[in-house]
C-alpha cells in the first residue's frame, strides 16, 4: 500500500509538472508569415511594395481588355456560340449577372485596394528614411497612385458613377463618400496627376535606370490628359498632352507593324506598358498576359507547337472597308489577321483588287486557317511564333501590352487644338502628319475633327475601347449603329454587377 | 507464436504458486438452446484466477472452499457460484437480450448502457464486417439515424461523415473526431474493419462533451479486438474478393442524338464541326447525315476493378497476458481505366498484461503502409462533355505522340475534349505510411474502486505524393512537356492523457467520478517541389526530379510547418439511485496554442435519466420490459476551424521589367483572428423494450445549435472573402430506431430493424449587414439565408417552356426584355416580385444540398446454417446542382446527357421543363434556375449476404470452423437525377467519382 501511494504523489507530480513547463508554448504560433515581421528600417527593401505594385498593375484578368473594347464599331465579340452574353453585350445588350462585368470590376477594384496597401508599406518604410531620402519614397507613391488611376479610370469608364478608393479600408470611404459621378473621378484624377507629376522622374519610362520602363512624370501627364479628355476640357488636354509633346523626349517608334511586338518593347513612343517576359529562358519562370483569347483559333505556326488562340476578338468589317477604303497599308496589316473565309466575304462586296498583304499569312509566315468562330483576328495582340522564346508555345507569351503610347498623345493634342484649345507646340495638323507619316500616308494640309477622328480609329483601332469611348464622348452614337446593331444612348454604361449590388450601395 | 508468448510471461512476470485446494469442473451451457457455449470466462472472484470454457463449454479450475466463482460472457447474464462442496456446477446462462447490462465505451471510461443519459448509438462487429470496404464508416451507411455517410467512389478516399447534419459552413471543418483504444484521430483509413470490435457513436453533445474542442461534429469511439485472459489461442482468417461494377451510368448523347441536338442549335460554327467530322471520319450508313463515329465516352474510361481483402489474426491469452495480433491486406481497384488504385498492408498487435494484480500496462501499435493511385477526376468531366463523334484513336492525327488520340480541336472545337490524354499520361501516387502507438498504464489504488490510468500515444504518418505528367502532344500545337511534383507531408501528433477514476456502489447509490489531464502536441511538415521537362521520363526508374530541367525549379519549391499545443483538464460525474434515477455531468477547461484570441474555454455536459420500469407502478405493466427517459445538455467546442483567416501577411511576387525578373512583395491586409465554434445542443430520448424485450424501441429529439460559427464573409470591394465567427447554424431533428428480433424455433430465427431521422438545418443568426452570405459562382450562386440551410441554391423558379409564338406575344415578360429575344422553347421564370422584369430580384431558395431524411432498414435470418441478411438505405429531400449539364454555359460546343438531347424542347407540346436546343445558348435561359437544379432522393439496396456455416467438428477433428459468404454491396439504387450517384458530398456534381456495386465471395476460416 506505501508503494502505492507513493506512485499516485509521482504521478501526481509528474502531470503538475508537464503542464507547468508547456503553458509558455501557449504564448506563440508557429508557422505564421506576419506583415510585422518586415524589417522597416532596412530601406533597399522599399522598392519592394513598388514592385508588388507593378505585379498587381500587370496582372489583368484576360476579360478585361475584351469586355473594356467590345462595343466599339472597329471590334466584334468572336467565338461564336461561346460566352453569349459576351457577344450580347457587342450587341448591347446587357446582362448584369455576367461573370465578366464583376470580374472587370472585383478585379479592378481588388487591384486599387492592394495598390493602396502598397502605398501604406513604402509610407512605413518613409518614416525611418532621413530627410534626403525621402523624395524617393514620394516618387514611388506617386508611381503607384499613376497605376491606381489607369485602373480607376477605365471603371469609371465602364461604369459612370462609381467609387473612389483612397485607403485599404473602404467601408469607411463608401460611407463618407458613396459614388462619385464620372465627371468627379476625372476631376480627381486630373488633380491628382498635378500634384504628384514633381514627384516624378523627369525622363521617358524606358530611360528609368532602377526599373525599365516604370511611371514617368510624362505618364502621369497622359493620364491627366485622357482624364481632360472625358471631361470635355480640352484646354487641359492641350497642356497636358503639350507637356509631353514639347519634351521632346518621345517619338513615334518607326516600324509599326513591329511597335507591337517584341522589337517595340519599351520604345520611345510608350509611356506605359504591361510588361511580360519569360527572361528568354525555356523554363522556369514567366510572368504572361493570356493573349488567347485575342488569338485566331486554327493556325499553322511558322515555329512548331506555337498555340493557337480562342477567338474572341475579331476587327470588325466596318473597320476593314473603312481602312482599305482609305488605302491604308501597314497600318491594316498590322491591325488585322485574315482568313480565306474572311477574304471571300470582302471580295463578295467588291473589293476585287485587294493589297498583297490581305491574304492568310502574315509576313512572318504564320498561316491563319478558318475557323468557325470568327473571320479575322487581331493583329495588334498578335506575336509572331517566330519571335517566341525556344519550348515557350503560349499565344503571345511573354509580348508587352501597351497602355499608353504617344501616338494618342499627339491625336488627343491635335483634337484638342481642332476643339478650341490653344496648342502651345505643334499644330493640329503637324501633329496629325507626324502619325500619317509614319503609316506612309500623305501629308494634310489642315485637319478637321472629323478627319481627327477617323486619323485616331486608323491609328488607335481595336486599343483599349479607345474608338468606343470617343464615340460615346463625342455623341457620335450613330457610328455604333453598325451591321444590324441599333445603339441609343442608354446604352453608353454597363449596368452594375448584380453581385455588387447586393453587396455595395449601388442602384441599377 | 505461442512460444513467444510463453517466452514473454517467463520474462516478464514472476508465477506464484498458490495451493487451491480443490478442482472444481463442469459444462456451461445456454438456457435458451442447451447448446453448450464456449469462451466463458470462469474467475474466481477478486483474484485474477481464471479459466474459459473450452469448445464443449468444459472447464475446469482450482478453488478454494468459501470462493465465489463468476461466469461470465458476452450476450448472457453473468453468474455467481459460491463453492462449498461441490466438485461439478454445470452452469445455465440466461441470454442477456435487451443487454442493457451491457457496458459502452465512451470518453475515458465506460458506463453501463441502461445508465445511458445521451444518445449513443452502437454498432457491432459483424455488421460492420458485412460492408466490403477500406473504411469502416463506409459500412455505417443507413444503420444509425442521424449518422449521415456520404460514399467516396475512388479507391482509398475516406467517405464524408456528418453526425446529425451540418454544423460548420466550411466543410474542412466538420472533420469527426475518432477515439480508438483511447488515443485521437481525424482520419481512420489504416484501420482494418475486421480488427475492430465495436464502434459507438456519440451523438449529444452531452456524451461528447468531455471531447471538448475536438467533439463539435460527433465523436466515434472505437474498440479494437483484443485478447481475453486465459483463452485458448485462436487463429482467424477471413479473406473476400470481388468485383466492383459502375452502376447507374449516365447515358450520354449518341452521335445521332448530338447531330439532332447540334442542327437545331442554329449555330452554325457547330454544325460545320459536324461536317468536318463527316469529312474525316465518313458517314454513317445509317444516316448519311451523321459521321461514321459512335463513342461512348462512359463506356471508354470505365472498367471493372477487383477487391479483395485478406486478415489473418491470432488472440489469446494466459493467466497475465492477453493479445491480439494480426496482419492484413486489402486492394481496391478504382472503375476509373487509368492506374487507378488502393493497396494496404496492416500489421496490427495488442498485448495487455498484469503486472501485479493492482498494475496493468499495455501496447497498441498499428502499421499501415498504403499505396493510393489517385484518379484523374477531371477525366469523368471531360467524358461528360466529349462529342460522340470523335474516335478515342484516330490514326490521322499523326502529330499526337506517344499515342494518336483524337483530338476535338481538328475538327473546329474550341477544346481538346478526349479524356484518354488525362487518363494515360498523369499519375498520382500516394504513398501514405502511419505508424500508431500507444502505451498504457493503470494502477489500482483502491481495488475496484480508485484506478489512475495514464496512456500516451503518438502517431506517425508520412504521406509521399508523386504526381508525374508524361510529355504527350494531341496535335494541333497542343503538346505537354514533362513534370514531376513531389510533396512530403508529416504529421506527428502526440496525446498524453491521465486520469484517476473513483467507482463505488453503497446502498442504492452508484457512483463514479472521473478526473482528467490532457496534452497535445500536434506538429505538421509539408515540403514539396516541382520539375519539369525531365529527361527519359518513360521508365519508372527515371521519376525522379533529379532528372528535371535545374531552372524549373524556380519559385517551385515550398515549405511549410506549424504545430499547435493544447493542455486540458476534465471531470466527470455519473450517479444512479436505485438504478431508477440517473444523473450524469461533465466539465473539460481547455488551452489551445492555435487561437491567439480567448484561447481557452470550459465546457459543460448535464444528462438525466429516469427509468420507469423500476418504479413500483410500472413494475408489471405487461407492455414494457424496460423504459427510461432522458435528457441532456452539452456544450462542445469545434478547433477544426483556422486559428485566423485573411492575413496580415506578405506574398513575394516577381514582375518584369525590361525583361528581367526582379522581386518584390505585395501584402494584404485583410486579416481576421478566429475562435473556435461553440456548440450547444439539448437531447431528450426514450429506450425501451417490449415485447418480452423482442422489440426495442430508441427515441431522440435534437436541438443543436453552433455558436461562433465561422462563415466567409466577402468584403466586398476588396474582393477578398474572409471567415468571421459570425453566426449560428442550428440543426434539429429527430431520430428513431426499431429492433426486432425473435426465435421462432431452435432452426430459424430472425432480426428486423428499422431506422428513420428527420434533419432541418436552419441557419438564425447572421452577423453581417446583408443578412445572407453568398458563395459558389456568381452563375451558380448558392446563398445562405437567415432562416434556411447553408448554402441554398439560388435562383430562377421555372415556370414552364414557351411553346409558340403566340403565347411568347402574350408575355409581358417579352417586350420587356427585347435584349432576350424570346421564342418558342425558352424558359418561362416566375416573377417574384411582380415588377414586369426577370432579373436577379426573382430569385428564390430552390432547395439544399442536405437531406431532410433519411432511413434505413435491415432484415436478417438464420436457418440452420445458413444465414442471409439484406440491409437498404434511403434519403430525401435533397437537391443537386447539375454542374456538368451547367457547363454549357462556358463551352457550348460539348455533349450532354442522352436525357436532355431526348426530352429537350423541339416543337410545341414536346417538353415543358426543357428548353430548346437553340435556347439553351442563350443567356436567358442560362440563368440559374430550376432547370439546373435536380432531386437528390434515392432508395438503395445497401447490402445483401448470404451465408453458409460449417462447423469444423462436423468435419473432423482439428478442423476449423468455417464460414463462406456471398456479399452484394449497393447492387440495386433507384434515383432521378441525371448523374452517376445522388450521393453528391456537397451537392455540385461537377466530377463526382462514381460508386461503384460490389459482388465478392468469402471464406472465414476460425481455429
Amino acid at each position: 500500500m506505501k508503494k502505492i501511494k507513493v506512485l499516485f504523489i509521482l504521478s501526481a507530480l509528474v502531470v503538475m509538472a508537464t503542464s507547468v513547463s508547456c503553458s509558455d508554448k501557449f504564448d506563440s504560433q508557429e508557422g505564421q508569415l506576419n506583415a510585422a515581421d518586415l524589417d522597416y528600417t532596412d530601406t533597399n527593401g522599399m522598392i519592394e511594395p513598388l514592385i508588388g505594385a507593378y505585379n498587381v498593375f500587370a496582372t489583368r484578368h484576360w476579360a478585361e481588355p475584351l469586355l473594356i473594347a467590345v462595343r466599339g464599331d472597329d471590334v466584334n465579340a468572336g467565338g461564336l456560340g461561346d460566352q453569349q452574353p459576351f457577344a450580347d453585350t457587342d450587341l448591347y445588350a446587357y446582362n448584369k449577372d455576367y461573370w465578366m462585368y464583376n470580374e472587370f470590376w472585383n478585379q479592378h477594384y481588388s487591384d486599387i485596394i492592394d495598390l493602396n496597401t502598397a502605398i501604406v508599406q513604402v509610407e512605413r518604410f518613409k518614416e525611418f528614411l532621413s530627410e534626403n531620402e525621402k523624395p524617393l519614397a514620394d516618387q514611388y507613391i506617386a508611381e503607384i497612385k499613376v497605376l491606381r488611376a489607369w485602373l480607376q479610370f477605365n471603371v469609371a469608364r465602364v461604369w459612370k458613377d462609381v467609387f473612389i478608393y483612397e485607403t485599404n479600408t473602404p467601408a469607411d470611404e463608401i460611407e463618407a463618400n458613396g459614388v462619385s459621378s464620372k465627371e468627379e473621378v476625372m476631376q480627381y484624377l486630373s488633380d491628382q496627376m498635378d500634384e504628384i507629376a514633381s514627384d516624378l522622374p523627369d525622363m521617358r519610362p524606358n530611360e528609368r535606370p532602377d526599373l525599365p520602363g516604370a511611371v514617368t512624370r510624362y505618364t502621369a501627364y497622359a493620364m491627366k490628359a485622357m482624364a481632360n479628355l472625358e471631361l470635355g476640357n480640352y484646354q487641359g488636354v492641350a497642356d497636358a498632352a503639350g507637356a509631353i509633346i514639347n519634351s521632346g523626349k518621345f517619338s513615334l517608334y518607326s516600324d509599326y507593324y513591329q511597335l507591337f511586338k517584341k522589337p517595340g518593347e519599351l520604345s520611345d513612343e510608350n509611356l506605359l506598358e504591361m510588361q511580360y517576359s519569360d527572361f528568354n529562358s525555356e523554363t522556369g519562370d514567366r510572368f504572361y498576359h493570356l493573349y488567347a483569347p485575342f488569338g485566331s483559333q486554327n493556325w499553322t505556326p511558322a515555329r512548331e507547337n506555337a498555340r493557337s488562340g480562342w477567338g474572341f476578338y475579331e476587327p470588325s468589317m466596318k473597320f476593314i472597308k473603312f481602312m482599305l477604303d482609305r488605302n491604308e497599308t501597314i497600318r491594316l496589316e498590322t491591325s488585322v489577321l485574315f482568313t480565306d473565309r474572311g477574304i471571300l466575304d470582302l471580295e463578295a462586296d467588291g473589293y476585287n483588287s485587294l493589297p498583297s498583304f490581305v491574304r492568310n499569312t502574315t509576313r512572318d509566315g504564320d498561316i491563319i486557317n478558318d475557323y468557325a468562330r470568327a473571320k479575322f483576328a487581331s493583329g495588334k495582340h498578335y506575336l509572331p511564333s517566330i519571335q517566341l522564346t525556344d519550348e515557350r508555345d503560349d499565344y503571345g507569351g511573354g509580348k508587352n501590352f501597351i497602355n499608353i503610347r504617344y501616338a494618342e498623345i499627339l491625336l488627343m493634342y491635335a483634337e484638342a487644338l481642332t476643339q478650341g484649345a490653344n496648342g502651345n507646340g505643334l499644330t493640329a495638323a503637324q501633329a496629325v502628319n507626324l502619325i500619317r507619316q509614319r503609316a506612309n500616308m500623305p501629308d494634310l494640309p489642315s485637319v478637321t475633327l472629323d478627319q481627327i477622328m477617323d486619323e485616331k480609329l486608323a491609328e488607335l483601332g481595336l486599343e483599349w475601347g479607345i474608338r468606343y469611348y470617343d464615340m460615346i464622348r463625342l455623341g457620335r452614337y450613330s457610328e455604333l449603329s453598325y451591321d444590324g446593331r441599333t445603339f441609343s444612348e442608354d446604352k453608353a454604361y454597363l449596368p452594375y454587377p448584380q453581385e455588387q449590388v447586393d453587396a455595395l450601395p449601388l442602384e441599377n | 507464436m505461442k512460444t513467444r508468448f510463453t517466452l514473454l510471461l517467463i520474462l516478464l512476470f514472476t508465477l506464484h504458486a498458490f495451493a487451491q485446494d480443490k478442482t472444481i469442473s463442469g459444462i456451461v451451457t445456454s438456457a435458451e438452446d442447451n447448446m453448450p457455449v464456449p469462451g466463458v470466462n470462469v474467475i474466481v472472484q477478486g483474484t485474477i484466477r481464471g479459466v474459459s470454457t473450452d469448445f464443449d463449454g468444459g472447464y475446469s479450475i482450482n478453488v478454494n472452499k468459501g470462493e465465489i466463482l463468476e461466469f461470465s460472457s458476452l450476450g448472457f447474464k453473468t453468474v455467481e457460484i459460491q463453492i462449498q462442496d461441490q466438485t461439478t456446477v454445470n452452469i445455465s446462462l440466461e441470454p442477456d437480450i435487451a443487454s442493457l447490462d451491457e457496458v459502452v465505451v465512451i470518453g475515458y471510461g465506460t458506463q453501463k448502457k441502461r445508465d445511458l443519459t445521451g444518445a449513443i448509438a452502437s454498432v457491432d462487429a459483424e455488421s460492420i464486417e458485412k460492408t466490403p470496404t477500406a473504411n469502416v464508416m463506409q459500412s455505417l451507411q443507413g444503420k444509425l439515424p442521424g449518422v449521415q455517410i456520404v460514399s467516396a467512389g475512388a479507391p482509398g478516399e475516406s467517405p464524408t461523415v456528418r453526425i446529425r447534419g451540418l454544423g460548420s459552413f466550411n466543410s474542412g471543418d466538420t472533420k469527426v473526431l475518432y477515439v480508438v483504444d483511447g488515443a485521437f484521430y481525424d482520419n481512420i483509413d489504416f484501420l482494418n474493419t475486421k480488427d475492430i470490435k465495436s464502434v459507438n457513436v456519440l451523438k449529444d453533445a452531452s456524451s461528447s462533451a468531455i471531447f471538448g474542442v475536438r467533439a463539435a461534429n460527433g465523436v466515434v469511439i472505437i474498440e479494437t479486438k483484443s485478447g481475453r485472459l486465459n483463452s485458448k489461442p485462436q487463429i482467424e482468417y477471413d479473406g473476400y474478393t470481388g468485383i466492383q461494377h459502375a452502376q447507374n451510368v449516365v447515358k450520354m448523347a449518341n452521335s445521332e442524338q448530338f447531330v439532332t441536338w447540334v442542327n437545331e442549335s442554329g449555330s452554325t460554327a457547330d454544325i460545320s464541326f459536324i461536317d468536318n467530322a463527316m469529312q474525316r471520319y465518313g458517314r454513317s450508313r445509317v444516316n448519311p447525315n451523321v459521321p461514321n463515329v459512335n463513342t461512348d465516352w462512359y463506356d471508354e474510361i470505365l472498367r471493372n476493378g477487383i477487391i479483395q481483402n485478406h486478415s489473418i489474426s491470432g488472440t489469446g491469452g494466459g493467466e497475465n497476458v492477453s493479445y491480439a495480433m494480426g496482419l492484413n491486406y486489402f486492394s481496391q481497384e478504382g472503375i476509373l481505366d487509368m492506374k487507378n488504385e488502393y493497396e494496404r498492408f496492416n500489421i496490427r498487435s495488442k498485448v495487455d498484461a498484469n503486472l501485479t494484480d493492482r498494475i496493468k500496462v499495455g501496447v497498441n501499435s498499428v502499421f499501415s503502409n498504403a499505396t493510393q493511385y489517385k484518379p484523374e477526376n477531371g477525366a469523368w468531366f471531360k467524358a461528360y462533355f466529349a462529342v460522340p463523334i470523335i474516335p478515342v484513336i484516330d490514326e490521322m492525327n499523326t502529330d499526337a505522340s506517344p499515342v494518336r488520340y483524337s483530338n476535338a480541336q481538328l475538327l473546329g472545337y474550341r477544346g481538346t475534349q478526349n479524356p484518354f490524354s488525362d487518363l494515360t499520361y498523369f499519375n498520382n501516387r500516394f504513398k501514405i505510411r502511419k505508424i500508431l502507438a500507444n502505451v498504457y498504464t493503470e494502477i489500482d489504488f483502491i481495488k475496484n474502486k480508485l484506478k489512475f490510468r495514464t496512456s500516451y500515444s503518438h502517431n506517425f504518418s508520412a504521406l509521399e505524393e508523386r504526381r508525374v505528367i508524361q510529355p504527350y502532344s494531341l496535335g494541333n500545337n497542343v503538346d505537354r512537356i514533362s513534370e514531376i511534383k513531389r510533396e512530403n507531408n508529416t504529421f506527428s501528433n502526440q496525446y498524453w492523457d491521465n486520469t484517476l477514476t473513483f467507482k463505488d456502489t453503497f446502498g442504492d447509490h452508484d457512483l463514479t467520478l472521473l478526473a482528467g489531464h490532457s496534452y497535445r502536441d500536434e506538429a505538421n511538415n509539408k515540403f514539396n517541389a516541382t520539375g519539369q521537362d525531365i529527361r527519359g521520363i518513360s521508365l519508372e526508374s527515371s521519376q525522379f526530379l533529379d532528372f528535371a530541367d535545374p531552372e524549373s525549379f524556380n519559385n517551385k519549391v515550398e515549405e511549410i510547418g506549424k504545430r499547435f499545443y493544447g493542455l486540458s483538464y476534465f471531470g466527470r460525474v455519473a450517479y444512479s439511485f436505485k438504478n431508477r434515477y440517473l444523473a450524469y455531468g461533465t466539465i473539460r477547461h481547455e488551452i489551445s496554442s492555435k487561437f491567439t484570441k480567448d484561447n481557452s474555454d470550459t465546457f459543460l455536459g448535464l444528462g438525466l435519466g429516469w427509468v420507469l420500469t423500476e418504479e413500483n407502478f410500472m413494475k408489471d405493466n405487461g407492455v414494457f420490459d424496460f423504459f427510461k427517459i432522458r435528457g441532456s445538455w452539452g456544450q462542445l467546442g469545434n478547433d477544426n476551424v483556422d486559428a485566423s483567416s485573411g492575413a496580415n501577411t506578405i506574398d513575394v511576387v516577381f514582375t518584369d521589367f525590361g525583361d528581367q525578373q526582379f522581386t518584390g512583395f505585395t501584402s494584404t491586409s485583410v486579416f481576421n483572428d478566429l475562435v473556435w465554434e461553440f456548440v450547444e445542443e439539448l437531447n431528450f430520448g426514450i429506450n425501451a423494450t417490449t415485447f418480452n424485450n423482442r422489440l426495442s424501441i430508441d427515441a431522440d429529439y435534437f436541438i443543436r445549435d453552433t455558436k461562433r460559427a465561422i462563415f466567409p464573409i466577402t468584403i466586398p470591394v476588396v474582393d477578398v472573402t474572409l471567415n468571421q465567427n459570425a453566426g449560428t447554424i442550428q440543426n434539429r431533428g429527430l431520430e428513431l430506431s426499431l429492433n426486432w428480433s425473435d426465435k421462432i424455433s431452435d432452426d430459424f430465427s430472425y432480426t428486423i430493424g428499422a431506422n428513420f431521422n428527420t434533419i432541418k438545418n436552419e441557419v438564425t443568426r447572421i452577423d453581417n449587414e446583408q443578412g445572407y452570405i453568398d458563395t459558389g459562382s456568381a452563375e451558380f450562386r448558392q446563398r445562405t439565408i437567415l432562416g434556411n440551410p447553408v448554402q441554398t441554391f439560388f435562383g430562377l423558379e421555372r415556370v414552364g417552356v414557351y411553346q409558340n409564338q403566340a403565347q411568347v406575344d402574350a408575355d409581358p415578360f417579352a417586350a420587356n426584355h427585347p435584349e432576350a429575344n424570346l421564342q418558342p422553347g425558352d424558359l418561362i421564370y416566375k416573377d417574384q416580385n411582380g415588377d414586369g422584369f426577370i432579373n436577379g430580384d426573382d430569385r428564390v431558395i430552390l432547395g439544399s444540398f442536405l437531406p431532410k431524411f433519411a432511413y434505413g432498414g435491415n432484415i436478417g435470418m438464420s436457418y440452420k446454417n445458413f444465414d442471409f441478411s439484406l440491409s437498404f438505405y434511403g434519403q430525401g429531400g435533397n437537391k443537386i446542382l447539375n454542374r456538368k449539364r451547367g457547363e454549357i454555359i462556358f463551352t457550348n460546343d460539348t455533349n450532354i446527357d442522352a436525357d436532355l438531347a431526348v426530352n429537350r424542347w423541339h416543337g410545341e407540346g414536346t417538353s415543358n421543363s426543357y428548353p430548346s436546343s437553340e435556347g439553351i445558348r442563350k443567356s436567358w435561359n442560362q440563368q440559374l434556375s430550376e432547370f439546373w437544379i435536380e432531386d437528390g432522393d434515392f432508395f438503395r439496396i445497401q447490402n445483401i449476404q448470404l451465408a453458409y456455416n460449417i462447423s469444423g467438428k462436423s468435419l473432423g477433428t482439428n478442423m476449423p470452423d468455417a464460414r463462406i459468404y456471398l456479399t452484394a454491396e449497393r447492387p440495386f439504387t433507384t434515383f432521378k437525377y441525371n448523374g452517376f450517384t445522388p450521393e453528391v458530398n456537397n451537392g455540385v456534381d461537377r466530377q463526382t467519382y462514381p460508386i461503384p456495386a460490389i459482388y465478392t465471395l468469402g471464406i472465414n476460416l476460425k481455429i
